[in-house]
């Protein structure tokens, strides 16, 4: 049994060309039969609406409409065809405060240029085998910022912070993922 | 006293689960050894000429550099240093994906000095200057991979220079940025 990503749809939005066709190549390699290409994040939005892909992968820096701008507008905007769609932020910046930014953002995963095809392969198995459950508040919607369960730590039974926060999807699983690895069967 | 002055909760957070629909499509087992060698494979041949590109870059940097020397007391400084440290950044992300290693170590390096001071000062831009002036060199004398003891040694320099600077100027660096 292998990933039959010939099913998969993913949009990558890149300004730099030459950066652009060698994911384009490494994504096709892995088996990815159909994948859309945008200049920058205004395009990128477009062809999100259009072709509604199962991945985004994004580059940071872009003009007019960088990848952070994209990604909000891909959670918030009413015309968005899917609120929950995984985005991989392709960036240089690897400073924890980037990370944070681009997380707070609703960026799904971090990808540090310059990366290799295991990299890029481990970014997409992470957003099929550990997908982040999705938070909505007062002033943020996006991918939880924290991961719920990690291999080896107990779930938590403490205090809730808010006592009235309420869950309405079934119980996390992710401790399976974390414990399997991405690509193990179940 | 009662939890939160008698006063309603403000903010209240709920949490989703969608339907993992990508996982239901692509099935399970991951990708064999085979596919990600040739997708390796794939990067490490590619032909992309490097060096338009990191003109580019270079020209943004020194851009970059020139309105650092002449911003005012009173510019923004975040806006000064971010003039210099996105075309690093750009240098440090597509050097390596196109056969120039060396230019992403260095560039990363200018990356870490930007991050952490405070303000662009007369000194700073002249060490952002050095990593121009060194990079370039790496471009134009087409010093692929990690440029071997010489490559090494330079890098070593850019990065020695930043450490006296660090220690000479010490109001300049550690402020913390609120997360």
């Amino acid at each position: 049994m292998a990933y039959e990503f010939y099913k998969v749809k993913i949009l990558i939005v890149e300004d730099n060309k030459p950066m652009l066709e060698l994911t384009k190549s490494i994504l096709q390699t892995f088996g990815v039969a159909e994948v859309v290409t945008a200049k920058n994040g205004e395009e990128g939005f477009r062809e999100y609406c259009l072709h509604n892909p199962d991945i985004v992968i994004a580059d940071w820096m872009m003009k007019p409409m960088d990848g952070i701008s994209l990604t909000r507008r891909m959670r918030n905007d009413p015309k968005s065809p899917n609120q929950y769609t995984p985005v991989i932020l392709m960036t240089g910046f690897s400073e924890k405060r980037r990370v944070l930014e681009a997380r707070d953002a609703g960026v799904t995963e971090f990808l540090v240029k310059p990366f290799n095809a295991r990299d890029l392969y481990r970014r997409i198995a992470q957003v099929i085998e550990r997908p982040r459950q999705f938070v909505r508040s007062e002033d943020f919607f996006g991918p939880d910022r924290r991961r719920v369960k990690k291999a080896g730590q107990q779930p938590y039974d403490g205090p809730n912070r808010r006592g009235d926060d309420k869950r309405i999807a079934p119980e996390v699983t992710e401790i399976d993922f974390a414990e399997r690895g991405p690509g193990e069967t179940q | 006293m009662t939890e939160h002055y008698n006063q309603k909760r403000k903010r209240k957070a709920e949490f989703i689960k969608p339907i993992n629909t990508l996982k239901a499509k692509v099935g399970s087992g991951g990708l064999s050894e085979d596919i990600l060698n040739r997708a390796q494979e794939l990067l490490e041949n590619n032909t992309v000429d490097f060096q338009p590109l990191a003109e580019i870059y270079l020209a943004a940097l020194m851009k970059g550099i020139e309105q650092a020397k002449e911003a005012e007391a009173a510019s923004d400084k975040e806006y000064t240093i971010s003039t210099m440290l996105y075309p690093g950044m750009q240098l440090k992300a597509n050097g390596g994906m196109f056969h120039y290693p060396l230019v992403s170590q260095m560039a990363d390096k200018l990356i870490q000095f930007l991050e952490v001071i405070d303000e662009a000062d007369i000194e700073a831009v002249e060490i952002v200057l050095a990593f121009h002036t060194t990079i370039r060199a790496v471009v134009l004398g087409k010093i692929k991979g990690d440029g071997g003891t010489h490559g090494q040694n330079l890098l070593k320099a850019l990065n020695d220079a930043c450490m006296r600077y660090f220690e000479k100027n010490k109001g300049n660096i550690g402020t913390v940025i609120e997360e």
